[in-house]
């Protein structure tokens, strides 16, 4: 059966295959540009004002080349669920429309277990391509963000993350095209899910996976931190009192300063307002040490979805009617 | 039933599709070693019957047993002793003919692969085209050859000579009737040419308007019907006949019937039926509105597998 889904599947697999070597030619190629151009414009040492022709001309150079730096970073985080949905959708739900699960659950297999290798040959492929191509997509954003790799953007396209975002898109495109049988409609769900999913883990789930650091450092943002609220809190406090959010204190601060307006007195500065209503100004963030830690527990959750996925398919697939 | 275990017992077997029924009541037995005839008119139930007995659809009521393994485990004790060919042919169209006996024989412990290369041999089809590129045809006998490759104990077959031509038929049919000579297999197979059927069949399921009307010996389903010709006057069907269908002519009304004891009323002259004529009454008599008996009910329904030389008599 190994050799039979591969037998079906390999010229899907060419077709994403083509389709991600010239993703990767493009991003070797831009790359290389971009960090020719960086090299060039940091050796110039055009730290300081009034900056000459020559240093201008470099800067101009690096920042249009960096004007792909958007794009590959949509790139990044679209391929995990391209190509996972692409190789999954298809898996059942082509077999489905093409009737050949009638002649595939006649031989001598029982249907979990054909489903469990097809989705085994499908996975590990998916995987395989994903787990080649992010550090390469990770070389060119690093090139171009040179940006700390926890902020969102960058955890998404690096690590091993985006493998298991690959996993979970497979398992999701084999399990809709189960339960839709039309590959395109499967696809199209299957993106919008998909996203969906992504978003939902972005926002709630990243930044309590492991619980955030808080840190006082003040005023400016710690470099190289993933910084999820900041603001006022009361003294002793790591984060607002219960039932107030983080822009109450802010408030109160604001109020305080602003009295210089409406009557004679002294200025209160910020810090005078802090004091006078015990409050503290805090960071709450996920660290840079936090990264790979992260990266697992992310992993890890994307996993167990695609775990539940797989259950749901073994079963859609085992209940099918006509 | 005592002794062996049917080579393929339906239950009160149904299967609705939202409000309609594509099969419904329908219980039979088909013994080992029968090659048996599954007639009917197109959307009677046919194909949803084979796929139930091949597994492939859940039923929404009753059982499938293949010889005496429940369907609804999904083991492959039951897969193994089951060959299928659909109604649509399905193969991997993008896999060379040869491929394709591979995938059968990765799948199939049983797998006969000299018996497989020897029938593609006989019907000139080469091994290394694409399934895709073959005719309609040869398609047709690729995928019967896979079936009878995986050396089934019961071969389910929706319409295995549909679409093709005579020569071609006739290839199909005698290598279909070879595996069953030479393995004993339990075959059942459907077609809308019942002429063809009564050649090859020695059983005959009779389905119609969902409903199983007659699952039976051939011989003794033939032994048990007869076409009465009589006068428009002649009032009821003679005691002991029980009515399939009624057609009038212009001056003579005939009837068909099932009756266990000869005919001896003057009035009515007495026919012996081919089997065309036979499930063509039961087509008639069954398949119009909801008024017609039964499958499982009623008297003009033969369901079981009978001994002909029982209490019961057939007619002179």
């Amino acid at each position: 059966m190994i050799w039979a889904t591969w037998r079906m599947e390999r010229a899907l697999f060419a077709v994403a295959l083509g389709a991600i070597g010239a993703v990767a030619i493009l991003l070797v190629v831009t790359g290389a540009h971009q960090e020719s151009a960086w090299t060039a414009f940091s050796g110039l040492h055009c730290n300081q004002p009034g900056s000459s022709t020559t240093c201008m001309a470099a800067a101009d150079r690096y920042y249009s080349s960096s004007d792909f730096s958007a794009a590959g970073v949509g790139i990044g985080v679209a391929i995990p669920g391209l190509l996972g949905l692409v190789l999954g959708a298809p898996l059942v739900g082509g077999e489905i429309a093409q009737r050949t699960n009638r002649l595939a659950w006649t031989q001598t297999m029982t249907r979990s277990r054909w489903l469990t290798q097809k989705l085994a040959v499908g996975a590990f492929a998916t995987m395989a391509i994903i787990g080649v191509l992010m550090p390469l997509v990770q070389w060119w954003t690093g090139e171009v963000q040179r940006g700390d790799r926890i902020v969102s953007f960058n955890f998404d396209v690096s690590g091993f993350a985006p493998v298991f975002y690959g996993l979970f898109a497979f398992m999701l495109g084999a399990l809709l095209g189960s339960l839709i049988h039309r590959t395109g409609w499967a696809f199209a769900a299957g993106v919008v899910l998909f996203a969906a999913f992504r978003f939902i883990v972005r926002l709630f789930v990243r930044p309590v996976l492991i619980p955030p650091v808080t840190t006082t450092v003040a005023p400016t943002a710690p470099s190289n931190a993933w910084v999820l609220n900041e603001g006022f809190v009361p003294l002793g406090r790591a984060s607002p009192a219960p039932g107030r959010s983080w822009q109450s204190a802010n408030d109160v601060i604001a109020g305080c300063t602003n009295r210089v307006g409406r009557s004679a007195r002294p200025v209160h500065t910020i810090q005078q307002c802090a004091a006078l209503h015990k409050l503290h100004y805090v960071f709450q963030l996920q660290p840079g040490g936090h990264y790979w830690a992260l990266q697992a527990a992310e992993s890890a959750v994307f996993l167990a979805a695609s775990c539940v996925l797989f259950a749901l398919t073994v079963l859609a697939v085992q209940r099918w009617r006509t | 039933m005592s002794g062996t275990a049917a080579a393929l017992e339906t239950v009160g077997l149904g299967k609705r599709y939202g409000r309609t029924w594509g099969v419904r009541d329908c219980s039979f037995a088909l013994p080992p070693g029968r090659v048996a005839g599954l007639v009917g008119p197109n959307g009677s139930g046919k194909s949803t019957l084979l796929r139930m007995a091949a597994g492939i659809t859940r039923p929404t009521t009753g059982e499938v047993r293949v010889f005496g393994h429940s369907h609804s485990n999904q083991t492959v004790e039951v897969l193994r002793r089951v060959g299928y060919l659909d109604q649509e042919r399905p193969l991997y169209r993008s896999f060379k003919v040869s491929e394709m006996l591979r995938f059968g024989e990765r799948l199939n412990p049983g797998w006969d692969a000299p018996a497989a290369a020897r029938y593609l041999t006989e019907l000139g089809i080469p091994s290394d085209s694409r399934v895709g590129r073959l005719s309609v045809g040869q398609q047709a006998q690729v995928a019967l050859t896979m079936c009878i490759a995986k050396r089934p104990e019961l071969l389910l077959l929706d319409e295995p000579v549909a679409a093709l031509d005579p020569v071609a038929r006739e290839g199909l049919m005698q290598i279909l009737l070879r595996a069953v000579v030479e393995d004993g297999t339990t075959v059942l197979l459907s077609s809308h040419a019942i002429a063809d059927l009564a050649t090859v069949c020695d059983f005959v399921i009779i389905l119609s308007a969902s409903r199983v009307h007659v699952a039976d010996d051939l011989e003794y389903v033939l032994a048990s019907h007869r076409l009465l010709v009589g006068p428009h006057d002649s009032g009821g069907a003679p005691p002991g006949a029980v009515v399939v269908s009624t057609t009038h002519a212009e001056r003579q009304t005939n009837l068909l019937v099932r009756v266990d004891e000869p005919i001896r009323d003057p009035g009515w002259r007495v026919v012996e039926p081919t089997l065309e004529e036979i499930v063509i009454a039961y087509l008639r008599g069954g398949g119009g509105a909801g008024n017609s008996p039964p499958a499982s009910s009623q008297g003009a329904v033969l369901v079981g597998d009978r001994n002909i030389t029982g209490a019961a008599g057939p007619p002179r």
